[in-house]
């Protein structure tokens, strides 16, 4: 079932096109990656998805509800963080959160401590929130988020301020959830971090989406990663493209498909340098991602 | 809704600005009621000096008229000095300006112009027989001597004006006698009997003259009101002037306080909503299931509500306080009101309450306006400046309507934003009716809330 669908979100401040055309969706269980490098457009998306920013054109559903004409029913099994986790820093994080519930309809007081205990925040719980590192800040967030047993969960930047712990913490959670079919939109400059347990991405570069695949798909592009071993690498600069890198004197690291490694190694055959080995990797992630920004040349 | 308002209602009051505003609050109050406790013991420290007097005494040429007049008026002076400090009872210091004083000056007149020793024998002896009764203080001679003069006078042929007033005169001291009231001016009854005494002179005069000037008149009005409510005290026994107790802070608690009511007020206001833009927290409100006018509209009323509920927190502080130092005693002495010949009483809580009523469109103007620039500007020291601001030309552009009448002045809130004077029952210092004035403040009301509401509707809450 989709719980949220994105469809043709255009925003404009003054004449400046923040987001063209954004479309995408998040089924239940589905944890969805959304990458970008920074003004790309990821937290104006999720500002416009949660109502806190006004879009010129598009449709947003969540839950079958339209933000615009049901705002209310739509943002009512929503959870969030949006930039950092911005809480009452003069009030203790127990009364941010029983705070925060009281804004919501029946939610007890056992309901408050689960998420708690589900954050791992149970010893610190009683301080004011003016004293807690970022890490511990960030995990107050996400127990707010999930107060109100949201069915779409979105996430800006959360691992921001986690140690590996915490990554690690937060990972087993949002596996968790995904179990319990609650729909996840995180977006994280970190991709290493997602990659392991994402199953779904979207790349988002100067307000264009400019792909959406599954993990598998994105690994799966014609590309690869080639590390040839040369005699020697001093004239090899003329044949390289922007993304392929001379490693040191004799390694060089090129991205290409099938076709153009062959016509790369005969090039490089006619131009009398000698290839001693040429070895295949898979993309990460990450490389996927540079790779296919960089292929839209902007 | 009630949740919204509830969470807001947390959030002020766990606010550190307001726990130390609410600190300063109540030491201030505290000296409030330290100053009101000693108003009645500041002296006004005497200056005058005998040794100087002499010198200036020695300075002087007898031959000239006016110097001789100066020189014996410092011989007078040096004189009641010396009794006062002998004798300090306050009875016995106006014994001793009232009824010594005139034989003094009289003898001294005897003894350097008239030069008549027939005359100063016989003020002597009368200043030793008056002496003698300032030292027993012996106030009753003194009333019976007045009541022998005025029922002299009566038995007199006299016009009914003059009758009156010696019949009034003579009312006061017979008052005096069976009441047992010394002339001791800690006590009441007897500041209210000789303010009468002495004031029904001109009263009765201005009472019955014609044509009277545009000040003759204001000050007929001031005497028949003072004369209305010292009549007051003498037929209640009701210590109404007195300004060293609870009841007198009380009555001023409006002015006394207002400031601070202010200042809350600015402060909740103007922080409600930027606040939250600033710190980001807007971002989870505005993510809960509620409308954008939902949540402005919770805002709104935390601040209608927060300025009844902040002055009774006042008014709870102060009786507290006051309690302590002056005790409650003095709560039942009502207020009176003087207002077209007639005396209002209140009780001292309804007049308090009817005095804050008639203040708070001014806070409510002010909390709307720093509530709207909090809203548009999301700038916490731009809503508290302006907001206070506007208060301060508020104030000059009031007094400056009381001097220039122009048209234009009706559309200004200011003028119609303190409603103070129909706890007096006078009409409006701008002659303004009560409806113009609600009507002025309904238009303003309505154009910062429209302004308001349609911003906050459209406001994106920008990226960092």
């Amino acid at each position: 079932m989709t719980i949220l669908k994105v469809s043709n979100l255009n925003k404009k401040i003054g004449k400046k096109e923040i987001l063209k055309d954004v479309s995408f969706e998040i089924n239940e269980g589905e944890i969805l990656a959304f990458i970008g490098p920074n003004g790309a457009g990821k937290t104006t998306t999720i500002k416009c998805i949660l109502g806190l920013q006004k879009m010129t054109s598009g449709t947003i559903t969540i839950n079958g509800y339209d933000i615009k004409k049901d705002f209310v029913k739509a943002i009512a099994k929503v959870g969030c963080i949006v930039e950092s986790p911005d809480v009452y820093m003069y009030l203790t994080g127990l009364e941010n959160l029983k705070l925060q519930a009281s804004l919501y309809k029946n939610i007890t007081e056992e309901e408050i401590y689960r998420v708690i205990k589900l954050v791992g925040l149970e010893s610190r719980i009683n301080d004011k929130v003016s004293k807690y590192s970022l890490g511990m800040r960030q995990r107050l967030g996400i127990a707010i988020s999930l107060l109100n047993n949201p069915n779409l969960l979105i996430l800006d930047e959360p691992t921001n301020g986690l140690d590996p712990e915490g990554i690690k913490d937060l990972r087993e959670l949002l596996v968790m959830l995904a179990k319990q079919k609650v729909g996840i939109l995180i977006s994280s400059h970190n991709l290493s971090e997602l990659e392991s347990f994402c199953n779904k991405v979207c790349i988002i570069q100067k307000g264009v989406l400019i792909k959406e695949s599954t993990i598998a798909n994105l690994k799966q592009v014609n590309n690869s990663k080639y590390i040839i071993k040369l005699n020697s690498t001093k004239n090899i600069k003329n044949f390289l493209n922007s993304e392929d890198k001379i490693q040191d004197e004799h390694y060089v690291e090129v991205i290409k498909s099938e076709e153009e490694i062959a016509e790369f190694i005969n090039l490089l055959v006619k131009n009398n340098l000698k290839i001693y080995e040429v070895k295949k990797e898979d993309l990460t992630l990450e490389e996927a991602f540079i790779n296919i920004a960089g292929g839209q040349n902007v | 809704m009630f949740n919204l308002i509830k969470t807001e209602f947390i959030k002020i009051l766990k606010k550190k600005s307001f726990l130390i505003v609410t600190f300063i609050f109540i030491l201030y109050a505290l000296l409030t009621n330290i100053i009101y406790q000693n108003i009645n013991n500041i002296d006004d420290v005497s200056i005058i000096n005998t040794e100087e007097l002499r010198n200036e005494n020695a300075l002087l040429d007898l031959n000239n008229p006016e110097d001789l007049k100066a020189y014996i008026a410092n011989l007078k002076t040096i004189e009641i000095l010396k009794y006062e400090k002998e004798y300090s009872h306050n009875t016995q210091k106006y014994l001793i300006s009232h009824y010594l004083e005139p034989v003094i000056s009289e003898y001294l007149e005897a003894e350097y112009i008239t030069k008549d020793p027939e005359l100063m024998q016989k003020l002597e002896l009368d200043k030793n027989q008056i002496l003698d009764l300032i030292k027993k203080e012996n106030w009753e001679y003194f009333v019976n001597q007045n009541i022998t003069t005025y029922e002299a006078k009566l038995t007199q042929d006299l016009d009914d004006q003059t009758k009156t007033r010696y019949e009034n005169l003579l009312a006061l001291e017979k008052y005096r006698l069976t009441n047992q009231i010394p002339y001791d001016e800690d006590n009441y009854l007897h500041n209210a009997l000789d303010y009468i005494k002495t004031d029904i002179t001109e009263y009765y005069n201005l009472k019955n003259a014609q044509n009277l000037t545009k000040e003759e008149q204001d000050r007929y009005k001031y005497i028949s009101s003072q004369m209305q409510l010292n009549k007051y005290i003498l037929e209640n026994k009701v210590d109404l002037n007195n300004n060293a107790n609870l009841r007198a802070v009380l009555k001023n608690f409006a002015s006394e306080f207002g400031l601070f009511i202010l200042i809350y007020v600015i402060m909740i206001a103007g922080s409600i909503v930027s606040e939250e833009f600033n710190k980001g927290t807007v971002k989870f409100l505005l993510t809960k299931p509620y409308k954008r006018n939902t949540i402005l509209t919770s805002k709104l009323l935390t601040v209608l509500l927060f300025i009844p509920l902040i002055m009774l927190m006042m008014i709870l502080i102060e009786l507290i306080l006051g309690g302590m130092i002056f005790g409650f005693s003095s709560l039942k002495v009502p207020i009176i009101i003087y207002s077209a010949g007639i005396l209002k009483s209140y009780n001292i809580f309804k007049y308090l309450i009817l005095s804050l009523l008639t203040t708070l469109p001014m806070y409510l103007i002010l909390g709307l306006i720093a509530f709207a620039i909090s809203t548009l500007m999301a700038s916490t020291s731009a809503a508290v400046t302006v907001s206070f601001l506007i208060y301060l030309i508020g104030n000059v552009i009031a007094n400056l309507a009381l001097a220039y009448k122009f048209k234009l002045f009706k559309v200004l809130v200011f003028l119609h934003w303190d409603l103070s004077y129909l706890l007096n029952k006078e009409p409006s210092p701008y002659g303004f009716s009560l409806s113009e004035s609600i009507f002025v403040l309904a238009i303003y009301s309505i154009i910062i809330l429209c302004l308001t509401y349609a911003y906050f509707n459209k406001k994106d809450v920008k990226n960092v």
